[in-house]
């Protein structure tokens, strides 16, 4: 089943939350999520509308506190959000601008803020490909130039973590990849880079690590591949002759594996191909093919998310995936 | 200060240049207007509501009279004031601004402070524009309306600076309210109808339905700062006020300001 190495050297960790619990009135935005995830590399922080993506990703700015339990960021408690606040860029929600004032301007006066050279504002502009519209006023701006605008100014501090809530929306195409690319880079570089989406293909895309929400529960940690290989991963087999059929059936079945109905798919992620091949062989028959089906991180999402009624089965199966996260 | 400074290149756009000081200067020449229309025409001043008193002939014609309209008029001067004050203040929420502030600069009382401090150099110029206009627009209003401008160069280095200073420190009063109305409501519109409101509309029932009672509301008490004191209210009295309205003021935004959580 599922299991995700939770980190307990926390200095290796760029953000660890332990039973965070943030309610607004009755309602529980985030219920005990604990999480650790690593340092470098692109984490993706999954989940539908409303699981509480951005309520956490406040949380972890110091912009809102939790109901109860920890966070860190950096290695340094939510409760002192000064002494991470210049390694920390990010994105939240909707990028935020003075509408009346000029792209250039507006990262001018963050730059400063953050007591940075004035220069970088012209980097970051190049690096969101902005160049040329810098001195238009963000009020013409269209959605993907402001959402580039967003990005710049998470940029500006050039940190060490970038958290980015959603950052592909209202961009085209072109945009996504190059934003996507941009991303790699920077992960490439040494930094972490949280990104929040429910566009799936994007996560899928565009990172290492995952974690993923429901209302507000973690339902998923850990490594992008773990996901793919257990959740749902399944073979198909096929016997050379196909007469051999139930008799190679019955000889896995024998060996221990689980075999869909009427089909000869075998639940077991591509590591396993040696074992069923060699679990073929011992009973006497030759395999035709042994190919993975390759489960899109789309089919695993939705069946861990997509149960807006909560019923049993899912319920259940959250339940085990959430006790096999938080092992 | 780094947030001064960025408080200060947010606040350097046009709609703030034309709006705030547009208006400061559209109003110094409309009430210097008003003013002398009404002196002229021998009718009794309208009742001096909180909104505007209306100076006497005798004021008018008197040294200080080339900067009455000034003073007169500070409860408008501050109502400007105090609107632009929490339009600054409010637009960081309604923009959601508010939120890369805040996670760039966690020690949120800084900027905070970095705000009141910009506001204050920008009242610093409203007010010298609301004075440089009115002292333009003095002398043809009072020209248009026959009234003696004889004693208006005595003492005009004095009669300005007197003006211009308590003018300014109405204004300030005025401007944390709206501040503070802004913190409060996070929203610009609120905050500018309940100042507004409470002014032209609040205060002077309060005063009409018992005159004695009212003299320390903050329209009075504000009027009065910038008249230099009235018969109800002496100078004194008013500073006193009005540094307190102030200092309850920034306090209370502080506080607000710190300890609410930015769910915007
Ligand atoms: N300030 C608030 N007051 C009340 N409820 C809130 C507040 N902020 C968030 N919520 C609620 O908390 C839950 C989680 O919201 P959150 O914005 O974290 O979701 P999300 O995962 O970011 O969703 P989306 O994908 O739509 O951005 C939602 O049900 C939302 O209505
Ligand atoms: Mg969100």
């Amino acid at each position: 089943m599922l299991t995700s190495i939770i980190e307990t050297d926390t200095s290796a960790a760029s953000i660890t939350t332990d039973g965070l619990l943030r309610q607004f009135g009755s309602l529980t935005a985030l219920d005990r999520v604990t999480v650790t995830l690593p340092r470098g590399g692109v984490v993706g922080l999954l989940g539908p509308n409303g699981s509480g993506k951005s309520t956490l990703i406040r949380i972890l700015l110091g912009l809102i506190p939790p109901t109860s339990g920890q966070a860190t960021v950096l290695g340094h408690p939510t409760t002192k959000p000064a002494r991470y606040a210049g390694d920390v860029g990010a994105l939240i929600e909707a990028p935020s601008f003075v509408p009346g004032l000029s792209a250039r301007k507006n990262l001018l006066s963050l730059a400063r803020l953050r007591g940075l050279p004035t220069t970088r504002v012209a980097e970051v502009i190049r690096i969101v490909g902005l160049e040329g519209r810098e001195n238009e006023s963000v009020r013409r701006f269209s959605l993907g130039m402001k959402q580039r605008l967003g990005i710049a100014a998470a940029l500006l501090p050039d940190p060490a973590l970038l958290i980015l809530d959603e950052p592909t929306n209202g961009l085209d195409p072109a945009g996504i990849v190059e934003i996507r690319q941009l991303l790699k880079t920077l992960a490439a570089e040494g930094r972490t880079v949280v990104v929040s989406s429910h566009l799936l293909a994007e996560i899928q895309a565009a990172c290492d690590y995952l974690v993923i929400i429901r209302f507000g529960e973690l339902m998923f940690s850990g490594p992008m591949g773990e996901l793919l290989d257990k959740a749902g991963a399944r073979i198909e087999v096929a016997p050379e002759h196909p007469a051999d059929v139930d008799r190679l059936r019955v000889a896995l079945a024998a060996a221990g594996w689980s075999i869909e109905d009427d089909s000869l798919v075998v639940h077991g992620s591509a590591a396993d191909a040696a074992a069923l091949n060699r679990a073929a062989h011992e009973a006497g028959i030759t395999l035709s093919r042994l190919t993975p089906i390759d489960e899109s991180l789309e089919d695993v999402f939705l069946e861990m998310t997509a149960a807006p009624t909560r019923n049993p089965v899912a319920a259940s199966q959250g339940a085990r995936k959430k006790a096999a996260t938080n092992a | 200060m780094r947030e001064l400074r960025s408080e200060l290149t947010r606040l350097n756009r046009r709609g703030i240049w034309l709006g705030w000081l547009g208006l400061m200067a559209v109003f110094a020449v409309l009430i210097n207007t008003v003013i002398y229309t009404i002196a002229a025409n021998g009718s009794a001043p309208p009742g001096g509501g909180p909104g505007v008193a209306f100076p006497s002939m005798a004021t008018l014609e008197s040294s200080s009279g080339i900067v009455a309209g000034v003073s007169s008029a500070a409860s408008m001067f501050g109502v400007i004031t105090l609107s632009f004050w929490a339009i600054a203040t409010a637009s960081d929420y309604s923009t959601g601004l508010i939120r890369l502030l805040a996670a760039a600069q966690p020690h949120r009382w800084r900027l905070l402070l970095g705000k009141i401090g910009a506001l204050l150099i920008w009242t610093v110029l409203a007010t010298t524009v609301a004075v440089v206009v009115n002292l333009a627009a003095a002398l043809p209003s009072a020209e248009a309306a026959e009234i003696s401008t004889d004693f208006w160069m005595d003492d005009l280095v004095s009669e300005i600076a007197r003006a211009w200073l308590t003018s300014f420190s109405a204004s300030v009063v005025w401007g944390i309210i709206g501040l503070v109305l802004a913190l409060l409501s996070r929203s610009s519109a609120i905050a500018i109808s309940v100042g507004v409101g409470w002014v032209l509309l609040i205060e002077t029932i309060i005063k009409t339905a018992s005159s004695d009672a009212g003299q320390w509301l903050p329209g009075t008490t504000l009027t009065a700062l910038a008249q230099g004191g009235t018969d109800d209210l002496s100078f004194a009295g008013a500073v006193l006020i009005g540094c307190i309205y102030a200092a309850v003021g920034l306090i209370i935004g502080l506080v607000i300001f710190i300890r609410r959580p930015i769910t915007e």
